[in-house]
């Protein structure tokens, strides 16, 4: 018997891009079959039925066919819009940094509802508090483990011994952790605090919601920012194109004119 | 198309099916036919059309002021004394300025942004004429700003930071109403649309 024409699934609006006279290209990341790329036909007319439902960021439920070469959107319906988020420069940016890695690590035709999860409370937890990081290295973290690249923390990749409380370094290349006593020629290798290694070992064993309880000084924050933003980069393979923005709005001050 | 597809054509054609296949939307297929109905075109429109290419790139500037694609700067938008000094259309495209025109009730003066804030693609503030506008938002005439980026996602980022910059606590920052377009449906509109649009109603 010939598989079904159409499908439903649920998915997290990453990104669009403009197809065609008035059609979408959308890129979502479904729960029932991880990343997919799918035409919304006559989207961009304001009158479409598609219109407003398919703005990145957006949860919604989705009719989709089989094309030939693409498969076509034939309805959706918001789910969750994160109104609140978009409200907000700063919680739209880190929504769009979210997906983006989702986008990186996501692998198409091949389900991850660990990731779906993930990427749907950590947008929660964006909208719920926009001026925490926290929420942005919660999921750093978790999108390793999900992805089957989580980092050692507990013993040293390299001896296999038992990390004693101290100052440690730390290498994406090597997978985690290495003790003081260990020395790999390696170009990533990084010094780790004993600070920044207890807070990674509170995200291993806690969900996103109580990590985002957790309150650091500016100087861990920063670590942990480095640390985990250079290995999920280190694992993407090329740079973060939303980070950079990011980082203009913690830094920027007004425009010359009015200086 | 490739080199290789071509090889059976004369270089002259294949230069010119190479250099269609550039523009966006037109692929190998598209661009050979256009190429082949260039050929077939009486000289005097396939000359026209080569010259209006030319001339498009030789001409076409820049506006000093709103930043729209013009042949003389200031624009003719900007030059017209008619036009009202008081307010400023923020858009995207040169294309927005052409829609704003077609409706025939604004009488301000525009700005071209030529894109929006797109974090994810990598344009930020610098890649946009953004700098541009905030100097023109300095002029003392101006009470009165309309973003009227689209109301996208990147539409409203892009909004939202200019009115974060907009330095002057007495301009008057607006953006275009929300709601339901003429011929749509309330059982298709998104939620997001319906709230505005029940939030903005007004009476009959």
């Amino acid at each position: 018997m010939a598989p079904p024409r159409t499908y439903r699934c649920e998915a997290i609006i990453l990104s669009y891009t403009p197809l065609g006279e008035a059609d979408l290209l959308v890129t979502m990341f479904t729960r029932e079959q991880g990343k997919v790329r799918a035409v919304g036909k006559g989207a961009r007319r304001s009158t479409s039925k598609l219109v407003g439902h398919l703005e990145p960021l957006t949860v919604v439920r989705m009719s989709m066919a089989h094309g030939r070469s693409m498969d076509i959107i034939s309805q959706a319906e918001v789910v969750q819009s994160f109104a609140g988020l978009k409200e907000d420069l700063t919680a739209i940016t880190k929504g769009l940094y979210l997906a983006e890695l989702v986008d990186g690590f996501g692998s198409e035709a091949s389900a991850n509802p660990d990731l779906f999860q993930l990427t749907l409370d950590s947008l929660r937890a964006v909208q719920a508090d926009p001026s925490s990081d926290m929420p942005l290295r919660s999921f750093e973290f978790h999108l390793l483990q999900v992805s089957g690249l989580m980092p050692e923390l507990y013993h040293c990749v390299e001896c296999r011994q038992e990390l004693e409380p101290g100052a440690h370094r730390f290498s994406p290349n090597v997978g985690g952790t290495l003790c003081p006593d260990c020395n790999p020629d390696d170009a990533h290798l990084r010094p780790l605090s004993l600070r920044a290694l207890k807070v990674l070992r509170l995200f291993d064993r806690s969900s996103i919601t109580e990590a985002c309880k957790l309150s650091v000084d500016g100087s861990l924050a920063e670590e942990l920012k480095s640390l985990l933003s250079t290995t999920v980069g280190y694992w993407l393979g090329k740079e973060i194109r939303s980070d950079s923005f990011l980082e203009c709005l913690h830094k920027e001050s007004l425009p010359e004119v009015y200086i | 198309m490739t080199q290789e597809n071509l090889s059976g054509a004369a270089p002259s054609l294949a230069r010119l099916v190479q250099e269609l296949n550039r523009l966006p939307g037109i692929g190998p297929k598209s661009a050979q036919r256009l190429a082949y109905y260039i050929i077939r075109l009486p000289d005097d429109e396939a000359y026209a059309l080569a010259d209006a290419v030319t001339s498009v790139k030789q001409n076409v500037v820049f506006c000093e002021d709103c930043q729209n694609l013009t042949d003389s700067s200031p624009c003719l938008v900007c030059s017209d004394p008619r036009r009202d000094r008081t307010m400023l259309c923020v858009v995207e495209d040169p294309l927005d300025v052409l829609a704003m025109e077609r409706t025939q009730s604004y009488r301000g003066l525009y700005h071209v942004l030529h894109g929006v804030i797109s974090p994810i693609n990598g344009i930020g503030p610098d890649q946009l004429k953004l700098k541009e506008l905030f100097v023109r938002l300095a002029q003392p005439e101006l009470t009165e700003m309309v973003v009227a980026t689209n109301p996208t996602l990147e539409g409203e980022a892009t909004a939202m930071y200019i009115r974060r910059h907009k330095g002057r606590e007495d301009l008057r920052i607006t953006h275009l109403a929300r709601g339901l377009p003429v011929g749509g449906s309330l059982e298709y509109t998104d939620e997001t649309t319906l709230t505005r649009a029940f939030q903005g109603r007004q009476e009959i």
